[in-house]
């Protein structure tokens, strides 16, 4: 036979209603879990929720000048952990504190304000970490005009397993479901090679190869992966940017929806796709392998 | 002895002399007016001795009056100095008091300040609780939560401190209103001592003042009897002057009856005749004359008084002379001059020697110019006085006009 028959997309035009089907299933399985990938990717599992509503406080003297505690405030933001340090005046802590106890207003209607200005710093997600919250309070401790700082030492070792646990816990589920997508796909190409396999026999029959036949069954497996995992993860991560902008109280939980389009984001997009692809094509020549042996 | 009643005893003394010239060559019918001197002398003598004696309790009266005067003035300088403390005292009392007031009235505001902080700080403790409990319900909010309750240390201890501070200005003023209380109570116990020495100065002053009063009543009543005493003895001399008038009237007589009667001499001549008597005249002693003749003022009673005659300042126990030629008429003693000595020169002319120790002659002796006489006592002293007196024709005269005498 002169002319070769081309067998990229061979089960495409064997079967092609199964295949369609499993196609819109795969599809639809990359949307979620490109959407739970951007989504856990974003987060940093609780990182984000969690370093949302932890602070450093550091505690000022009470005969500190606004101008120097502003001052510091912005030196304190320039540290590498640091997301944002805010400067409240005696007079901000005092509305908060009563926001707190709303009890205690009456009770110094004469009074003077006993509450000291202090400086919030807020830890990035990705540095909220033992080493990283030590570093900033050193730091503070170490300033004169500071008189205490609050990192909640009792309780941010709880915190910071939390967050791992949280961590851990997101990406064993987002990989038991890629591994339940491989074993899902390596019993689909098992099956379909068992369906097929009278028309593999007839190929090898008229000279074709083997092993290019499964090559090749391998490489569009791989590619029709890569292809319906990038979509499905273009898609997923689309519907997330459309639900982080619907309902903004979760961009404290997952992140602002503009992260999605950083570099970062998107190359490990691309990473998956890739991954997909392998798990794919593995899939493939395991399902062509287990079909010949006979088993299941 | 005083100056008045020494005029007193001088007119007597006159009278007596005259007395004792008439009696001897008197006729039967002037027995009744020698027998009516006598009584009168007798009298006479007894309102003397009346009177010096008191005189010598209105002395003595006045003497007590001074003393008294001068304790009741020198008690109420006292009683000025003392009432000048009470007022300052009281005056500090009162300021003391002020500043009592107002550090109780602090010590109240305080302790009612005090009252309400801790309420506050119990109440604010209420709604630390409170708080800590809503906000235990979220979990998530862990650093807000943790400088809630940094903020809440804060407040309460600034409360627990303003507690503090209220506790301690309190003690403060309690310690103060302490101190207060017991500078009052010691300036009140001074002021109750001072109070009761005032009222014991005032009772001393008001039994003074008593005193005072009795001593000036005793004065009174004293004066008044001696004014009476006085006027009776002014009577008494006035009735003596009549029998001396009734002895001249009878000596005129005598004279005309023998031929030798000639014009009375008026008392401005009776020096002379004291010069022109036989062996003229000689000073009794040698001495100086601390009393003087004539009109003197009494220091003692404020009062002018006549002197009858002088007194002569001498050793003691020094010899007394007569100072001229003449007859003892009288020697005997006197009230309030002692022993007396008169010596009758003729022509109503006589010499009266008072004070005298002893008598040297008798009575009806005859003596010569500078005969002793007598003599002064001793003294302590080392001084004696001589009461010398002259007297011519019932009228008695400056001794030192006829004598030379050292003043």
């Amino acid at each position: 036979m002169s002319e070769q028959t081309s067998l990229w997309w061979i089960d495409w035009r064997l079967s092609r209603l199964p295949l369609v089907r499993e196609t819109i299933g795969r599809f639809l399985f990359f949307c979620l879990l490109g959407f739970a990938l951007l989504s856990l990717l974003l987060s940093g599992g609780a990182s984000r929720f969690l370093a949302d509503r932890y602070a450093i406080t550091a505690v000022l003297r009470a005969d500190v000048p606004s101008a120097e505690a502003e001052g510091l405030a912005r030196k304190v933001a320039a540290l590498p952990p640091v997301r944002s340090a805010a400067y409240r005046d005696p007079e901000a802590a005092w509305k908060e504190f009563l926001r707190a106890y709303p009890g205690l207003d009456p009770l110094r209607g004469a009074g003077r304000n006993p509450m000291p200005g202090y400086i919030e710093i807020r830890i990035r997600p990705d540095r909220l970490t033992r080493a990283d919250v030590d570093l900033v309070a050193s730091a503070l401790r170490s300033v004169p005009l500071v008189e205490q700082v609050l990192a909640g030492e009792e309780w941010l070792p709880r915190l910071l397993r939390a967050d791992r646990l949280a961590f851990w816990a997101g990406w064993g589920i987002f990989s038991a479901f890629l591994a339940g997508f491989f074993l899902v796909g390596r019993l689909q190409e098992r099956g379909r090679a068992v369906a097929l396999a009278g028309d593999f026999a007839f190929l090898v029959e008229r000279g074709v190869p083997t092993g290019r036949m499964v090559f090749f069954r391998a490489a569009s497996a791989a590619v029709s992966g890569f292809l319906l995992a990038a979509a499905g993860t273009a898609t997923g991560g689309g519907a997330l940017f459309l639900f982080l902008r619907k309902f903004p109280f979760l961009e404290g939980g997952i992140g602002p929806p503009s992260d999605l389009l950083l570099p970062r984001t998107l190359a490990v997009a691309v990473l998956f796709s890739c991954g997909v692809a392998l798990l794919s094509a593995a899939a493939s020549l395991l399902g062509w392998r287990a079909a010949r042996s006979g088993r299941k | 002895m005083t100056q008045g009643t020494r005029r007193i005893l001088s007119a007597f003394l006159a009278a007596a002399v005259s007395f004792c010239i008439l009696f001897p060559a008197a006729a039967p019918a002037a027995r009744d007016i020698a027998a009516e001197l006598r009584q009168e002398r007798g009298r006479l003598l007894e309102m003397k001795e009346r009177e010096e004696k008191t005189a010598q309790e209105l002395t003595e009266a006045l003497r007590k009056e001074n003393r008294s005067k001068g304790r009741v003035g020198e008690l109420q300088a006292l009683l000025t100095r003392q009432r000048s403390l009470l007022s300052r005292i009281d005056r500090k009392v009162s300021a003391l008091n002020e500043r009592l007031e107002r550090a109780e009235k602090d010590v109240r505001e305080l302790e009612a300040a005090h009252g309400q902080a801790r309420t506050d700080l119990q109440r604010a403790e209420v709604v630390a609780f409170a708080g800590q409990r809503a906000g235990a319900e979220d979990p998530w909010q862990l650093s807000a939560r943790e400088r809630e309750r940094h903020f809440m240390r804060v407040y309460l201890a600034a409360d627990a401190e303003g507690v503090a501070r209220i506790t301690r200005a309190r003690e403060r003023k309690e310690e103060e209103l302490s101190g207060l209380e017991r500078q009052v109570a010691v300036t009140e116990r001074t002021m109750a001592r001072e109070k009761k020495v005032g009222e014991s100065l005032l009772s001393r002053q008001e039994e003074e003042r008593r005193r005072l009063a009795d001593i000036a009543r005793e004065k009174k009543r004293k004066e008044k009897e001696l004014k009476s005493l006085r006027a009776k003895i002014a009577r008494m001399e006035s009735v003596v002057s009549r029998v001396e008038r009734q002895v001249k009237e009878r000596e005129r007589r005598a004279r005309k009856a023998a031929g030798r009667g000639s014009a009375s001499r008026e008392p401005a001549e009776a020096p002379r005749r004291f010069a022109s008597l036989s062996g003229g005249l000689s000073a009794p002693l040698a001495g100086k004359v601390v009393t003087r003749f004539g009109r003197q003022h009494d220091t003692t009673f404020d009062v002018t008084i006549e002197n009858r005659g002088v007194e002569i300042e001498a050793p003691s126990g020094a010899s007394v002379k007569s100072v001229g030629q003449g007859e003892v008429a009288f020697a005997g003693a006197v009230s309030g001059f002692g022993n007396v000595l008169i010596v009758q020169h003729g022509g109503g002319l006589f010499s009266v020697y008072g004070r005298l120790e002893t008598f040297l002659v008798k009575q009806g002796e005859a003596v010569k110019r500078g005969t002793v006489v007598g003599r002064l006592p001793g003294s302590p002293s080392g001084k004696s006085v001589l009461y010398l007196e002259l007297r011519a024709g019932g009228t008695a005269i400056d001794p030192t006009s006829a004598i030379p005498l050292d003043s």
